[in-house]
């Protein structure tokens, strides 16, 4: 499971590094509903972090409900990430719109952004 | 758990210790910061009953640690200075470490033998300064201590062995095993293996915190304002650093990045940015909070 990664220099505390980056596997379909999350243990001695950091982002990933965990065999991918990902185009067209509005301020002209949506969705 | 209750030293009269308290959790990894000479080595020390404080307790789960067999069995300390038998090898060390140490694993021993590569019949004083301090972990993590007090451990390790200690501190504390902490003066040495740090400073702890309620409860705000900026314009957000460089506003907030945000949109400011502020950046500004003036420095 070397894909779940922290940057030590980032200023990003570790835990919602781990959080943001377990989220967006899980909405990339690369950890699927039903599968299991690498050990607390584990993955603390793989990327040589606190332990506890780690309880903290499985605990908190719990609590939006985009993990769940059994006692004593660890923690798993929730089937209910259709929510997660639906929260997260809320966020992403929330997003857009500030940027659009941005763009707009600056001059760039509806058929500019036309454009580039073409381009995005080629 | 360990207490530090009250805990003031002095050597003659240089006052190294100012009533010290502070909890540590099992399971912990807690880093004890400060700069040269700020009384990281001489805590350390009384928190293993080598010295004892002029005023004040250090206790394990209540029991005292001064004059204490029973609480010394769980504890290993690495000094930073290792002091090791003359002409001995680590072979010789391990069964030293196996009369004092009942706890003491062959099979965690034989695991970090593979690990570091250390040629175990060598004599120690034969080795490297950096190899010095790999079988000092070696041989205090084979002791399978409840508590493990480090003083500047990773100081003089390379780059790949500072990992590998790391990843060995991290197993070993997981779900609540061992309990450690690493006195150091290198913060970002500490960012990623602690949960919790303390401030040291001349003496005195200035604040005890966890590492990531520390790093999301400040963060650095860049904004430019349309028209005259006046700094009432902030109110009430928790303001602590405030610079300006032409229409450039830079200040330091307190709160969460959603917070913060929240609060700057309804500024309606032309630009603005919310970053998280590096641990030292965190540490200058909460010491600063307490009176402590870092613009002298600038010469």
């Amino acid at each position: 499971m070397g894909v779940i990664n922290v940057d030590t220099r980032d200023r990003k505390p570790i835990y919602e590094q781990l959080i943001d980056n377990i989220k967006s596997l899980v909405l990339h379909g690369i950890l699927k509903p039903g599968e299991q999350l690498p050990g607390v243990r584990t993955l603390a001695v793989e990327l040589a972090i606190n332990p506890n950091t780690i309880q903290k982002s499985y605990a908190e990933l719990e609590r939006q409900g985009i993990i769940y965990t059994l006692q004593g065999r660890g923690s798993f991918v929730s089937d209910n990430v259709g929510e997660l990902s639906r929260l997260q185009r809320e966020k992403s067209l929330a997003q857009l719109q500030l940027s659009l509005e941005a763009a707009r301020d600056a001059g760039v002209g509806k058929n500019g952004i036309l454009e580039l949506i073409d381009k995005v969705w080629r | 758990m360990i207490e530090i209750n009250n805990v003031s030293m002095s050597y003659g009269k240089i006052r190294s210790l100012e009533n010290v308290n502070a909890v540590v959790k099992d399971g912990s990894i807690f880093g004890l910061i400060g700069s040269n000479g700020s009384g990281k080595s001489t805590m350390l020390r009384i928190l293993c009953g080598i010295i004892r404080p002029d005023s004040g307790t250090v206790t394990y789960d209540s029991l005292p640690v001064w004059e204490n067999e029973l609480v010394k069995q769980d504890i290993v300390y690495l000094s930073d200075e290792q002091y090791f038998m003359p002409h001995c090898t680590i072979n010789d060390m391990r069964k030293l470490y196996k009369t004092v140490y009942t706890s003491f694993s062959d099979e965690t021993f034989g695991k970090l033998k593979n690990i570091f590569t250390l040629d175990c019949d060598r004599k120690i004083n034969t080795f490297s300064k950096g190899m010095k301090k790999q079988a000092s972990v070696m041989l205090g993590i084979s002791a399978r201590p409840k508590y493990l007090l480090c003083d500047e451990t990773f100081d003089g390790l390379d780059p790949v062995v500072r990992q590998l200690v790391k990843r060995i501190l991290a197993e070993e504390s997981a779900e609540g095993g061992m309990t450690t902490i690493i006195a150091s003066h290198n913060l970002r040495e500490m960012e990623d293996i602690c949960d919790t740090v303390g401030l040291l400073h001349k003496g005195e702890l200035l604040f005890v915190r966890e590492l990531d309620d520390m790093k999301s409860g400040l963060h650095k705000v860049q904004a430019i304002f349309e028209g005259e900026f006046d700094a009432g314009m902030l109110t009430p957000m928790k303001i602590l650093g405030f610079s300006r460089r032409g229409s450039l506003v830079s200040f330091i907030a307190r709160g969460t990045v959603d917070e913060i945000n929240a609060q700057m949109i309804a500024k309606n400011p032309t630009f603005y940015e919310t970053v998280p502020l590096t641990l030292e950046e965190i540490f200058i500004c909460e010491m600063e909070e307490k009176g402590y003036d870092f613009s002298k420095l600038d010469y």
